[in-house]
């Protein structure tokens, strides 16, 4: 009855049960608990590119016209309105609805060819213009979503309503940490240092939605608990916890043996757990054993903690740790209005640091196995919202086209892929949609997004819902 | 065909359990268990064929008629053995060789085979065996049983006929007798009572309570003869029963499940994620719980109490419940897109909360899986299409509390005050206009007088109110021209001038303006509601292709889904009408539903574990007579909630111990046979609420506004748009010690301590927690400044209430958290830990001190710090044991 057993039993569950050390019995009690849920099969499911991820992610929703998407001709239609012919009656945003006129704006910012690919770049990124020969950028991401909120959760969880898990809580899932003392999904955010509106975040975002919640992102916070109730009380020592957790587990075996629970266990063992993590994120987040040249390679806001500079070299100690999925957030980009002063100071925030993360990687070989992604949630109008002088001007929300780059594990490096039209407004060649790209990056990590499926409301659903292709012409050769 | 062999009793099982195990550990429990080895058992449709067809056929060849492939259809046996597009018969009944569907699953030919390998489905040996011994049998089809209204059942018969207190009893012995297990013996009487309280009230029993319970039994048991012992025994513990069913925290427990359902938070979701007021409309489910209001009644006047004829004000604000969805605010909102978005939402939410049916599927596409199509979806939405909503928030308004339509609430010293309030201010606005008409009256005098006092200031009456004015130019100018000649602008300058300078007036206006204020103060104070209000012409609504609010397809019209017994024509098309069908007698699910979620409750998992989903991929129930005997006294008992739970306490069934051995877990891990009591961790709510009861903290007032308890500096503003709502301020007082329930509920940043115990975000309806076991929580319970003060008031009444003895002291923390004496093996554990604790502060007493700072409360100063500091330890040791955590 019970052959053909061992294979349907995942990777994840052996990782995590071992690494928790429940009983065989508790195994078997979580086993029977989940088998409704149909657990992953074998995972990953062929062998991986990545075994890791960083995700770097630009809250608020960044200018392609001002970083990525070079569109010289522009120039030539300053304040001139957007032909109807690209504009074709798309949808606005309530915020620009009402506008009287669409006049087109050029980036004030000039673009350079980088690295040996030549590839066209702004003035912003200098620091990620060194970096030219091991990136890809994608000029071509599209999403529905037109509003921050439903477009950051489409980007997380592949559904525009909250309500299903991140791509951190499906990885944590579906492959779960290598390292027994820290989570398999770690989330850092970080303020703007300019002036400029921060749009706010929500947990949902790095939540697991349906999936059992120990799969959820942990957040990390600079301060005295980088996890939350992570130190002891005023008065209590290590040794005064160890002691007091002595008699705790003293007690709970005296039940255990009347009760016979093996959720007794599985508490005992949590509780060693805990008193672990307690030990090793003191240890992770101690930036004192960062050499100099570390600081100078992240630049001047990396010693400061909280940054986006800081959570980058904290990031890169994660992975070096074997965290599954770190994700960054940095909030501040959604310029509205004084876009060329405000995209700047974002630029001062993220530009040096996530360069640097990616060539320390590099250096410290880490990049051959994991991926670092860049970008927002959408894109910005090429017409300008508000007045439009030659200095200064705003952009609103866009969703037809926008443009992220990749780096690390498997990645086509040195390239761009796709393209948009001359008013970067609409894609011109190889459109990829938030679906495709998320199945991209499971296909990095080994993993059929088809296949990563969870069963809920007796419905199996996936991060990609019923869409996404892989992107075979941003990945490195073929992953069999 | 129907006759069931002596082993299908086992057969509960969807076969796709099959794989889902490993040597060497463990069984599947037994009643998913499927034994089809001989091959003369006979294969029941809905246990064993159902779940294997519509998890691997329906998608293409099931309901979706615009999925549907090769002309198909699988979930309709007129369908399946006709013909389809290519002219085969996929199923001759009874002939396994001319079944074309069995050539193509048995098929090696990949371009052949079924399913096609790319939906990666494919089927095990086991599951191709059923499907052929299925048609073999005559492929006999049976309705989903959840779609057949539920029949009275006979009661079982079982050999250990004492055992049985009640009805389930006998189908839960029934069931056990079949698989040669023994129901456990009844838990200690400390155990039982613990288990009822938390149960019945989310609360621990005080000690009190455990004393006379306990007391009151044992004088019961020791009664002269057996029989009156037991029946005694049996009064004692009904009282008991009843004694936390009449309990003012019943309602509370019960609502904490609802709020979930409901989907209810102190913000509106989105983006910014600003407050709402919503607390009335919780409060009215405490209320509505404690009175036990029938549930067909808290049905309708949630639904659409408003369109009770001479609705109160309570059955408006009961429909708060699909007011509580989120709402978007965000500046570039498009209204049409949310409204819609509502919509769907209160369709889903009424599907899932009354039904137990997944209609999420629905609002792109006909249901894979169950008979519902995308126009059921719209033709639901229709009810809740029709409300004075705008689909966008209150944003930029000065007053953002609630998004129209709502109601205003006034208490009747509100109501007093405000009238008070706008007397005075009518009273002093009367006052004012009186001066107005004196000063004009004597206009003409003061200009004359003032004009004079100017010319020769020694002359005049030192009085007079021009005296002390000096006279700007510009006035003095016009008072200079003939009053013919002034223009009317000019007369109000000097009105005004001549105001301005009068004391009197002055006086008044600002009192005026004061009581303005006041009045705007105290108005603001009253608080509101969402409520459901219809507009008087109904929008139209249309299917929306592929869910997308911009792409509207054919007009619908309010009904409800085809598959399900009609609405009587009777009832009005609108919610009134939709709300009465929900609770109607021949509706087959909705007193199913709810009795498995309130047998969820107590026992931890529902009679149909798939408490959310009743549907053909939801699981089937482990005791399905059980189920339907209780869902149809639930409806012949006027749908009386109290009953249902009096009668599933009071079952012998719920009374047995929670022990365990490992023979029982190895057949039924998960104890869905119930051979032993319920064991599982408490809620994140009740695990907070029993901290601050046992240590005195708790401040029992029900109801009322939303409360900030303690919690982590900073969290808010790392996502935050760090301003106004979006900045926690703690509450100070009573506040930082009321129930879980009402600690304000902010769905961007829900309150960690809840979230880690399994809490939803309340974005969505949430019918059944996940309970999981993490480092996190082991962290949350140790470290976080609630558990830390809470031990230190623990420790404080182990010191001041108990015997002076240590061991006494020991013993009533114990009796306090767990209701139960410690043995003398943890007696022991207990007062190694004080002496080393006490010992360790004795050379650090600043640490004592330190410790013993944590908490917003202080406590009295009738110990030393060295002693109150480690009966904190100890007291935390307590609140951190397993069976602490946990209702056994």
């Amino acid at each position: 009855m019970h052959n053909n057993l061992g294979s349907h039993i995942s990777r994840r569950h052996f990782l995590n049960s071992s690494s928790t050390r429940i009983g065989s019995a508790a195994l078997a009690t979580l086993l029977a608990q989940t088998a409704n849920a149909r657990e992953p099969v074998s995972l990953p499911h062929k062998p991986p590119k990545a075994k890791r991820v960083i995700w770097l992610t630009q809250a608020g929703a960044p200018s392609q016209l001002e970083l990525f998407d070079h569109k010289p001709l522009l120039r030539d239609y300053f304040d001139k309105d957007l032909p109807d012919s690209i504009r074709q009656g798309q949808r606005l945003t309530g915020m620009t609805a009402g506008q009287a006129r669409f006049p087109v704006c050029p980036s004030v910012y000039r673009f350079g060819q980088h690295g040996q690919s030549g590839m066209w770049l702004s003035e912003l990124l200098p620091h990620t213009a060194r970096i030219a020969d091991r990136m890809c950028v994608i000029r071509s991401l599209h999403t529905e979503a037109i509003n921050h909120d439903p477009a950051m959760t489409l980007l997380q969880t592949g559904h525009q309503i909250a309500g299903r898990p991140s791509t951190g809580a499906w990885l944590s899932y579906g492959l779960g940490s290598e390292n027994e003392n820290l989570p398999a999904f770690v989330v850092m955010i970080s303020r703007p240092s300019g002036p400029t509106n921060a749009q706010p975040l929500h947990e949902r975002m790095w939540g697991s939605g349906f999936l059992p919640p120990r799969y959820q992102g942990v957040r990390f916070s600079p301060g005295k608990d980088p996890v939350l109730f992570l130190s002891n009380p005023p008065g209590i020592t290590t040794a005064r916890r160890r002691a007091m957790l002595d008699d705790v587990a003293a007690l709970n075996q005296i039940k255990l043996d009347d009760y016979q629970d093996p959720e007794i266990q599985a508490r005992i063992d949590q509780y060693e757990m805990a008193f672990r993590i307690q030990r090793s994120v003191p240890e992770l987040t101690d930036m004192a054993q960062e050499s100099d040249a570390t600081f100078d390679a992240y630049g001047p806001e990396s010693k400061k903690p909280g940054t986006f500079a800081a959570n980058c070299v904290l990031a890169r100690r994660l992975v070096e740790r074997g965290v599954r999925f770190v994700q960054l957030y940095h909030r501040g980009w959604d310029q509205h209005g004084s876009l060329p002063g405000g995209i700047k100071s974002q630029c001062y925030d993220t530009d040096q640091p996530s360069a640097a993360l990616v060539q320390d990687l590099d250096q410290r070989g880490l990049l051959d196995d994991t991926l670092v992604v860049w970008g927002g949630e959408f894109g910005r109008t090429v017409y300008s919202q508000g007045t439009l002088t030659a200095t200064n001007y705003g952009r609103d929300h866009h969703p037809r086209c926008f443009s992220m780059w990749m780096a690390g594990a498997g990645v086509k490096s040195g390239t761009v892929y796709g393209e948009t039209d001359d008013f970067s407004y609409n894609i011109a060649r190889d459109p990829v949609h938030i679906h495709d790209l998320n199945a991209t990056v499971l296909h990095l990590l080994g993993l059929n997004h088809k296949a990563l499926t969870y069963r809920h409301q007796g419905r199996d659903y996936r991060l990609t819902d019923v869409h996404g292709n892989v992107i075979n012409g941003i990945i490195d050769g073929i992953i069999a | 065909m129907k006759i069931r062999c002596a082993v299908t009793h086992l057969m509960r099982c969807p076969a796709r359990f099959f794989l889902t195990f490993m040597t060497g550990f463990a069984t599947l429990p037994l009643w998913t268990m499927s034994v089809l080895s001989a091959s003369d058992e006979v294969v029941q449709f809905n246990q064993d064929v159902r779940p294997i067809l519509a998890n691997h056929c329906y998608h293409c060849h099931g309901p979706d008629s615009q999925a549907r492939k090769g002309g198909l259809r699988l979930d309709v046996r007129e369908h399946a053995i006709a013909a389809s597009d290519s002219g085969n018969f996929a199923i001759v009944p009874g002939d396994v060789q001319s079944s074309h569907l069995i050539e193509r699953i048995l098929s090696e030919d990949l371009s052949v085979t079924m399913p096609p390998s790319e939906i990666q489905k494919p089927l095990s040996l086991q599951q191709k065996e059923i499907l052929k011994r299925w048609i073999e049998q005559g492929a006999e089809y049976e309705p989903h049983w959840s779609f057949m209204t539920p029949q009275l059942p006979n009661l079982p018969e079982v050999k250990e006929e004492s055992w049985p207190e009640n009805e389930i009893d006998k189908f839960v012995l029934a069931r056990l007798e079949q698989e040669g297990l023994q129901p456990s013996k009844a838990a200690e009487s400390a155990t039982l009572i613990r288990r009822l309280s938390f149960d019945l009230t989310g609360l621990p029993p005080s000690t009190s309570d455990v004393e006379t319970f306990e007391k009151e039994m044992n004088d019961a048991r020791t009664h002269a003869t057996q029989e009156s012992a037991e029946s005694r025994q049996e009064a004692v513990y009904l009282k008991w029963v009843n004694r936390f069913l009449d309990s003012p925290h019943y309602g509370e427990r019960m609502a904490v499940d609802w709020l979930d359902a409901a989907r209810y938070a102190d913000t509106n979701g989105y983006q910014v994620d600003r407050d709402r007021q919503m607390y009335l409309w919780r409060d009215w489910v405490i209320n509505a719980f404690n009175s036990n209001m029938p549930f067909d009644q808290m049905t309708v006047e949630q639904i659409a109490g408003d369109l009770l004829p001479n609705a109160t004000q309570d059955q408006k604000i009961a429909t708060g419940f699909h007011r509580n969805h989120m709402l978007n605010e965000e500046g570039g909102v498009i209204p049409e897109e949310f409204l819609a978005e509502y919509c769907a939402d209160r369709v889903e939410t009424t599907a899932a909360v009354w039904l137990g049916q997944t209609f999420n599927c629905t609002r792109c596409h006909d249901h894979k899986f169950d008979p519902f199509t995308q126009k059921d979806f719209y033709g639901l939405y229709a009810f809740f299409h029709n409300v004075t909503e705008k689909g966008i928030g209150n944003y930029g308004a000065d007053i953002r509390i609630n998004a129209p339509p709502f109601l205003k609430v006034i208490s009747s010293e509100q109501d007093a005050d405000l009238a008070r309030l706008r007397r005075e201010h009518d009273d002093a606005k009367k006052s004012l206009a009186d001066l107005d008409a004196k000063l004009v009256a004597e206009q003409a005098a003061w200009v004359a007088s003032l004009l004079s006092s100017e010319l020769s200031p020694s002359e005049q009456d030192s009085n007079d109110t021009a005296k002390s004015t000096t006279l700007p130019n510009e006035i003095r100018a016009i008072l200079n021209k003939q009053q013919p000649d002034r223009s009317e602008a000019e007369n109000k300058k000097v009105t005004e001038f001549q105001q301005s300078v009068h004391p009197d007036h002055k006086l008044l206006s600002e009192g005026v303006a004061a009581l303005s204020k006041q009045i705007e103060e105290a108005d603001k104070k009253v608080p509101t509601a969402l409520v459901m209000e219809e507009l008087p012409t109904p929008r139209e609504t249309r299917v929306l292709i592929r869910g997308a609010y911009d792409k509207p397809g054919d007009v619908v019209t309010a009904a409800t889904p085809a598959s399900l017994p009609a609405m009587s024509p009777e009832q009005p098309r609108n919610r009134l009408g939709l709300a009465r069908w929900l609770v109607a007698p021949e509706n087959p699910l909705t007193a199913r539903v709810i009795v498995n979620r309130l047998w969820q409750s107590l026992f931890g998992v529902g009679l149909v574990r798939t408490a959310e989903d009743f549907g053909t991929q939801g699981e089937v129930a482990s005791h399905p007579e059980l189920l339907d005997w209780l869902a149809v006294e639930f409806v012949r008992s006027g749908w009386d909630i109290k009953h249902m739970l009096r009668l599933m306490t009071s079952s012998a069934t719920y009374r047995q111990s929670s022990r365990t051995s490992a023979e029982l877990r190895e057949r039924d891990p998960e104890n869905r046979l119930l051979a032993r009591g319920p064991r599982f961790r408490l809620q994140a709510e009740f695990l907070r609420d029993q901290a601050l009861s046992a240590s005195g903290l708790l401040v029992p007032t029900i109801g009322g506004p939303s409360v900030k308890s303690y919690h982590p500096a900073g969290l808010y503003e790392q996502v935050t748009a760090g301003s106004g709502t979006n900045v926690y301020v703690e509450g100070t007082g009573d506040d930082l010690h009321r129930r879980s329930m009402y600690s304000y509920w902010k769905r961007s940043v829900p309150n960690p301590a809840m979230l880690v115990f399994d809490a939803p975000f309340r974005e969505a309806c949430t019918l059944r927690r996940p309970r999981t076991n993490t480092p996190l929580q082991a962290l949350n319970l140790m470290n976080d400044p609630t558990y830390v003060e809470a031990a230190r008031f623990l420790a404080e009444r182990m010191l001041s209430e108990a015997d002076e003895d240590l061991a006494s002291q020991l013993s009533y923390g114990f009796r306090l958290v767990l209701s139960r004496r410690p043995t003398s093996a943890e007696q022991e554990v207990l007062t190694n830990a004080f002496h080393r604790a006490a010992n360790d502060y004795q050379v650090d007493v600043v640490a004592a001190q330190e410790l013993l700072a944590v908490g917003a409360k202080r406590s009295a100063d009738n110990h030393t710090a060295v002693q109150l500091a480690a009966m904190t330890i100890v007291a935390s040791t307590i609140l951190n044991l397993d069976e602490a955590i946990v209702k056994e």
